[in-house]
């Protein structure tokens, strides 16, 4: 058999039946390089079976527990961070909209970019402040307060916000009506 | 897998923190092992097992409940491990001393001569892995520490059984001429644990 067959059976300890390894032990004895392989591959085997395990410090647990809540709290911020800039983008292009009909002609177009420009900066400062205060509100308020309580609230607020929207669009129809 | 660790499992599945804190309590010593063979310092080795049980967490709904849990974690952190390697954000594998330091915990453990062995035992692993590659590392190590098949390895590393042979087969040559470097005796007072297991081997 060629030499390379042992490397293989010795680098890859494959389990031999018994005459091979008999085989094996007649070419150790005739091959100094393969019986010092043979040696090695054993002595790192045994080396690495009676190394000591490494262990986490005490408390690991806890301390894994605590970067995961951090993860998801950063998670949950980011999602509400996104969704409050979406609406803001929302609200501040129908805004914009309703100034430049109002405004057209009137002012000059630059002026009125910085003036948007501003207010875009000042509503990402205040929306960006708000979610500070709003998410763990939001949190608390679905532990403490029970569903129906909710429900109420946001019907409340539905209607406060229909209630405060009839007058607006009626008063642009009164102004446009005055226009023409 | 036993009832009890399928029951942590669902829990976890729909969000139960503790639940998840149970199964990172039962297999932190298993994570952490392999990322400090992997990465070869404890602070590395505790950021990778802690990002290792993230991703896992995070990945939950993805896992196979007829898969091994173990295996499942095992392949999240050799593969983050693979990864930082990779990214060669970590300064890998030093034989000094002050990074074994869990080696040394606060209580009477091993004496300091035991201490002092497993040192240098620990220094003699390390070498012999610092010459590999990451995925032929992470072979080794999930072969000799955890016992692994090629088909487990090849399962975990995302790779087949006949490439996991042949990168284990190069893994152990290089391994066995450094190891044979080491005992040269130009080299001889690094080498006291080469010698010693050297006995040890021939003695068995």
């Amino acid at each position: 058999m060629k030499h390379q067959q042992y490397e293989t059976w010795i680098l890859l300890g494959t389990e031999l039946d018994l005459e091979q390894h008999r085989e094996l032990q007649v070419h150790l004895k005739q091959c100094s390089q393969c019986q010092s392989l043979y040696q090695a591959t054993h002595q790192i085997a045994h080396l690495f079976k009676t190394s000591p395990v490494p262990e986490p410090s005490p408390g690991f647990s806890t301390r894994c527990m605590t970067r995961i809540e951090k993860v998801e709290t950063r998670k949950s911020q980011f999602i509400l961070g996104m969704t409050l800039s979406v609406i803001s983008l929302a609200t501040l292009l129908l805004l914009s909209s309703v100034g430049l009909q109002i405004r057209a002609g009137m002012a000059q177009f630059p002026q009125l970019m910085l003036e948007m420009i501003t207010l875009v900066a000042k509503w990402i400062v205040f929306l960006n402040q708000l979610s500070h205060i709003v998410s763990p509100l939001i949190r608390v308020s679905l532990k403490l307060i029970s569903p129906i309580w909710l429900i109420t609230l946001g019907f409340s607020l539905s209607g406060i916000t229909i209630a405060w929207m009839i007058p607006f669009f009626k008063s642009r129809t009164i102004q446009r009506e005055l226009h023409s | 897998m036993c009832n009890t660790e399928q029951q942590w499992i669902a829990a976890a599945k729909t969000g139960d923190k503790d639940a998840f804190a149970k199964l990172v309590e039962k297999y932190q010593r298993p994570v952490y092992s392999v990322c400090y063979r992997m990465l070869g310092t404890p602070t590395a080795a505790e950021d990778a097992a802690q990002e290792a049980f993230i991703r896992a967490y995070q990945a939950l709904d993805q896992y196979d409940i007829s898969r091994s849990f173990a295996t499942w974690v095992l392949s999240i952190a050799s593969n983050y491990s693979i990864d930082q390697l990779r990214k060669k954000k970590v300064t890998i594998l030093s034989m000094d001393n002050e990074k074994h330091a869990w080696l040394a915990p606060p209580d009477p453990g091993p004496s300091p001569e035991k201490a002092a062995l497993q040192r240098e035992k620990l220094g003699q692993i390390q070498s012999l892995l610092t010459d590999l590659n990451e995925v032929d590392r992470a072979a080794i190590i999930l072969q000799y520490w955890h016992d692994y098949s090629y088909e487990e390895i090849a399962d975990t590393l995302d790779l087949s059984s006949s490439a996991v042979k042949s990168r284990l087969f190069r893994a152990r040559r290089l391994m066995a001429e450094k190891w044979q470097k080491m005992q040269l005796p130009s080299t001889a007072p690094v080498n006291s644990t080469a010698k010693r297991i050297a006995h040890e081997t021939s003695t068995i």
